[in-house]
């Protein structure tokens, strides 16, 4: 069977959803998640597996919205180019934000790209022709046969499929020989280049890859009814909300960002009303998993499955003593 | 000469770790690395893997290619594969996954046949599987196959950390202390591995190691430094008898009833 008719079952099934939440706002939540799925997913890429620690995912995923903005506004790029183009602008930006970890690694590298991020932000927030402070408006939805995709329930068929073809790739990298390079200089780029890895190049190539799914999800977001983006949707608050959905759901685990992104998309707006807590909150959720199940959701039901088919195991044996 | 270094030298600050050495190694040679702690053994292996740049004008010629100062991959992907005094082994990932490592450079396909996950891609993931599996085999850890390296035994993970470098299958081997830390038995079964492997693949073999035995056993030459200089060279029954290596193992002059007292006892 190839391993692409799982997902087309997968499209199918997941198809009628909409039509089983009559209400806007859940299938609001529900292209929510599946753009979540994008971001954590590709952060899981360069973060989980290639162990790059970056914070500058965010910024990314706002030049993805913003590039994407202008295409369709002051270009007149219908969606359908507008997204490409800004997923590969995206791209170009995290090729530019892979540059600082040739040198440096773990905090260091996150300071670092933590200062490209915030810069991004404040840049967008300082351009009047980018709506600065005020954020961008009349965003248009895409059009399929002259008819527009803005309610939430038609803009679903937008992001699911490009969602699980989003995932569809990141299984395939992550299976393949790049995903085993990734984790190799991951576990120790010194070992890694001795065995033939060029780490430079594979650093790039985690980064980029990443860029390519924050620049869709930036792209997705922006064409979303209401068509509007604000520079308040990239700061650092979000980047630890991401990184919860990447540590929570299982960093370094091919699932972790679809388990992470679908939890903490739903936890975060069951608990809305009480916003002012919510960073609290995360926070020490993402304490308490590094400390107490580091592998996350993914590691738990990994550790499952090794102990059930590690009982089977002892099962036959002792059946055939 | 499938190896060749001149005048390679590395100081550190002051200290000169590895001072002028020459080396030539023939195809086909186990050729074995002696000296005290410190003498710059390990220093000579970094140096000729690239994992240290040389001070100017030393030069390392890998089968008739000037690789002086190139990056690692580069000449890891020219058939030199080495082993790390602490091993190094990738303990997050699989057995098999830290031999496929090993086989990076030969596995055959593009990044973007990887991210579309082509048919191409499937067929050559399962044949370098299958071809890794067979190494696994062949050093005897077929059974740990899907068991996360950090989780082995030191004795096991010594013969992944091979294992991985002859996945690469290079042209010239560089293990450093492959035999620390194991039982004699180990040690043993070490050995015929690593000569099995020698012929199986038809190897050259540079051996840096603390335990003597090891070296006077496998090695056809010995190459002794101290203090980053070449004090000695030539065949282990010779070695065995030089008054400077007596020296410098022990630190101290020996006059000849002293020598041969040492040399019974060892």
């Amino acid at each position: 069977m190839h391993p692409i008719v799982p997902w087309l079952i997968g499209i199918v099934v997941l198809l009628p959803l909409p039509l089983l939440m009559p209400n806007a706002y859940q299938q609001y939540i529900v292209n929510v998640i599946l753009i979540n799925i994008i971001l954590a997913v590709g952060l899981n890429i360069v973060k989980g597996f290639a162990g790059q620690v970056t914070v500058g995912h965010i910024a990314i995923a706002a030049i993805g919205a913003y590039s994407s903005a202008v295409l369709s506004t002051k270009v007149g790029l219908p969606f359908w180019l507008a997204l490409p183009s800004a997923v590969l602008i995206a791209g170009a930006a995290g090729a530019m934000i892979g540059i600082p970890s040739f040198r440096l690694e773990g905090a260091y590298l996150a300071l670092a790209t933590l200062g490209l991020a915030e810069s991004v932000r404040i840049a967008i927030s300082a351009t009047d022709a980018l709506g600065g402070a005020i954020g961008y408006q009349n965003i248009p939805p895409p059009f399929l046969f002259g008819q527009p995709l803005d309610t939430h329930a038609s803009y679903y068929y937008v992001v699911l499929p490009l969602a699980l073809t989003a995932m569809y790739f990141s299984f395939s990298i992550l299976r393949s020989d790049i995903g085993r390079a990734f984790k190799a200089l991951r576990e120790d780029p010194l070992a890694a280049a001795a065995c033939g890895v060029d780490v430079r190049r594979y650093k790039v190539i985690a980064f980029v890859v990443s860029a390519l799914y924050a620049g869709c999800a930036g792209s997705l977001l922006a064409h979303m009814s209401p068509g509007f983006i604000h520079p308040n949707s990239y700061t650092i608050t979000e980047m630890v909300t991401l990184l919860l959905m990447v540590v929570f759901g299982g960093i370094g685990h091919i699932w972790g960002g679809v388990i992470g992104a679908i939890l903490v998309t739903i936890i975060y707006d069951l608990t809305r009303d009480y916003y002012q807590y919510q960073m609290a909150m995360f926070g020490g959720v993402v304490v308490l998993t590094v400390l107490y199940m580091p592998k996350g959701i993914g590691g738990l039901i990994d550790q499952y499955l090794v102990r059930r088919r590690f009982n089977a195991i002892r099962q036959v044996k002792s059946n055939a003593a | 000469m499938l190896l060749e270094t001149s005048s390679l030298t590395k100081s550190f600050g002051g200290l000169v770790a590895v001072d002028r050495i020459d080396l030539a190694i023939r195809k086909g040679e186990v050729r074995g690395i002696i000296g005290p702690n410190g003498s710059g053994k390990s220093t000579l292996f970094n140096l000729i893997s690239g994992v240290y740049r040389a001070d100017p004008g030393g030069k390392v010629v890998f089968d008739g290619r000037d690789i002086t100062n190139a990056d690692p991959h580069r000449i890891a992907r020219l058939g030199v594969a080495r082993t790390f005094q602490l091993l190094r082994i990738f303990g997050g990932m699989s057995a098999l996954e830290n031999l496929l490592i090993g086989h990076h450079g030969l596995i055959r396909y593009g990044t973007a046949s990887a991210i579309l996950g082509t048919r191409r891609v499937r067929a050559e993931e399962r044949r370098v599987r299958q071809e890794m599996m067979e190494l696994l085999s062949f050093i005897g850890l077929a059974d740990f196959a899907e068991m996360p390296a950090a989780e082995m035994s030191i004795g096991q993970r010594r013969l992944l950390a091979l294992g991985r470098a002859i996945a690469m299958r290079p042209k010239l081997l560089m293990l450093d202390e492959p035999a620390a830390g194991l039982s004699p038995v180990n040690v043993d079964k070490l050995l015929e591995t690593v000569l099995a492997l020698k012929s199986r693949y038809g190897l050259t073999v540079v051996i840096i190691e603390h335990i003597l035995k090891v070296v006077m056993e496998t090695c056809e030459t010995i190459t002794v430094l101290d203090h980053g200089e070449k004090i000695a060279e030539g065949p282990p029954a010779a070695i065995k008898e030089d008054h400077r290596v007596i020296e410098a193992y022990l630190g101290k002059e020996m006059d000849d009833a002293e020598v041969r007292e040492f040399l019974r006892a060892s």
